[in-house]
C-alpha cells in the first residue's frame, strides 16, 4: 500500500489525460472541468460500485461520496489526475462499506430478517424506467450476458476484481489502474492476467 | 492451445465484457441518473464554493459596517458648526452671518460694513458690553 507522499511523486510522474485538451482546459473553470469529468465517469463509477457491492443504494452514496471527496481533496489539482484519485476514493468507499456489512452482519446475523441485503436491491419499480431501451429481446440477451458476467466477476477475488473493473471495464491503463488500487503496476498485470484466466474459464465461449 | 489462440480469446472476453458493461450503463433508470446528476452538482457545487476568494466572504459584513459609519457621518453633522470661516486674526462674528442670511440688501451691509465692524467691537469689547449699556 503507498502512502500519501508516494502517490504524490507517482502522481506528477502521470502523463496528461482526460478528454480535454490543455487548450480547452485553460478556458475553463475548475468547476466546469469538474463537472465534465464525473459526468464522464458517474454512470460507470455507478455500476462498478453496484456490481461489488450489490445494492443500488449503497453505491449511489458511495459514488457521492467520492465526488464531494475529490472536489474537497484534489479539486484543484490538474484534471489529468482525477480519473485515478476517483477510482482510488471509490474503490476505497467500496471496501469500507464492505467491511461495515461484514461487521454487522457478523454481529446482527442471527437476529431474523438481518440479512435483507441478501435478498435483492430494495427498488421501487418505477425507477427502471430506462431511457431509449431497445427492443425486450436484445434487452433480455444484454440482461443475461450482464448477469452472468457480474456473476463471474463477484467469484473473483477482490484485487483481481478491482483489476479487471479499472483495466476493462473503465479503460484505465496499467499506471492509473496502480494508483487507484494502491499497488504496484507489476502487481496490477499479474491480478489482470489471473482475473482473466478465471472469467475465461467461468464464461467460456459461449459469453 | 497456442499462446496466439490464448491473446485472441482474452482480447475477445475483453470486448464483449466491455460491450455487455456499457450497455448496463447505458440502460441505466431515471432515478438512478438523477440522483448521479444531483450528486455531481453537489461536488461542482464544493469546488466552487473553495474557489471564491476570502474576501468575498467578508463582503457583506464591509458593506453593512460602511452604511452604519456613513448613518452616524450624516447624523452627527449638524450638530457640528457648518462656519469654518476665519478673517484677518480674528473670528468672524455669527451676527454678521445672521444679517447676511436674514436676507438684506448685501449693498447695505457692505456700505455699512464699518459701522457693523464697530457695532462689534463695541459690542464685545466695550465696557458696556458685561452690564448692558447701564452706568
Amino acid at each position: 500500500m503507498m502512502g500519501p507522499a508516494t502517490l504524490e511523486v507517482v502522481i506528477t510522474e502521470l502523463p496528461e489525460g482526460g478528454e480535454c485538451s490543455r487548450r480547452e482546459e485553460a478556458c475553463l473553470d475548475a468547476a466546469e472541468t469538474l463537472d465534465r469529468f464525473l459526468a464522464c465517469v458517474e454512470r460507470r463509477a455507478f455500476r462498478i460500485a453496484q456490481m461489488a457491492l450489490r445494492d443500488r443504494d449503497d453505491a449511489l452514496d458511495v459514488v457521492q461520496d467520492a465526488m464531494l471527496h475529490l472536489a474537497r481533496s484534489y479539486g484543484a489539482r490538474p484534471s489529468g489526475e482525477w480519473r485515478p484519485l476517483f477510482y482510488r476514493i471509490l474503490y476505497n468507499g467500496i471496501r469500507d462499506r464492505q467491511r461495515r456489512r461484514s461487521v454487522r452482519s457478523r454481529l446482527f446475523g442471527f437476529l431474523p430478517g438481518s440479512r435483507a441485503d441478501e435478498d435483492g436491491p430494495r427498488e421501487d419499480p418505477l425507477e427502471r424506467i430506462a431511457d431509449g431501451a431497445p427492443g425486450p429481446d436484445r434487452q433480455l440477451m444484454a440482461d443475461e450476458a450482464m448477469q452472468r458476467l457480474e456473476t463471474a466477476i463477484a467469484a473473483l477475488p477482490v484485487r483481481q476484481r478491482e483489476a479487471f473493473a479499472l483495466r476493462c471495464l473503465e479503460g484505465l491503463d496499467v499506471a492509473e489502474t496502480a494508483i487507484a488500487m494502491g499497488c504496484s503496476e507489476g502487481s496490477v498485470k499479474t491480478h489482470y492476467f489471473r482475473a482473466l484466466q478465471s472469467l475465461r474459464a467461468a464464461l467460456g465461449e459461449v459469453f | 492451445m497456442s499462446e496466439h489462440d490464448v491473446e485472441r480469446r482474452d482480447e475477445a472476453l475483453e470486448r464483449r465484457a466491455r460491450e455487455v458493461f456499457e450497455a448496463s450503463v447505458e440502460q441505466l433508470d431515471v432515478g438512478t441518473r438523477a440522483r448521479l446528476r444531483a450528486a455531481r452538482q453537489a461536488a461542482t457545487a464544493e469546488i466552487e464554493s473553495r474557489q471564491r476568494p476570502a474576501w468575498q466572504g467578508w463582503l457583506p459584513v464591509a458593506v453593512a459596517a460602511s452604511a452604519a459609519l456613513v448613518a452616524v457621518l450624516l447624523w452627527r453633522a449638524p450638530a457640528e458648526s457648518p462656519v469654518p470661516v476665519a478673517s484677518s486674526g480674528a473670528t468672524v462674528a455669527i451676527d454678521a452671518l445672521e444679517i447676511v442670511a436674514a436676507g438684506d440688501d448685501l449693498d447695505l451691509v457692505a456700505e455699512d460694513l464699518e459701522f457693523y465692524v464697530w457695532l462689534e467691537q463695541a459690542g464685545l469689547d466695550g465696557p458696556d458690553a458685561h452690564d448692558g449699556g447701564q452706568g
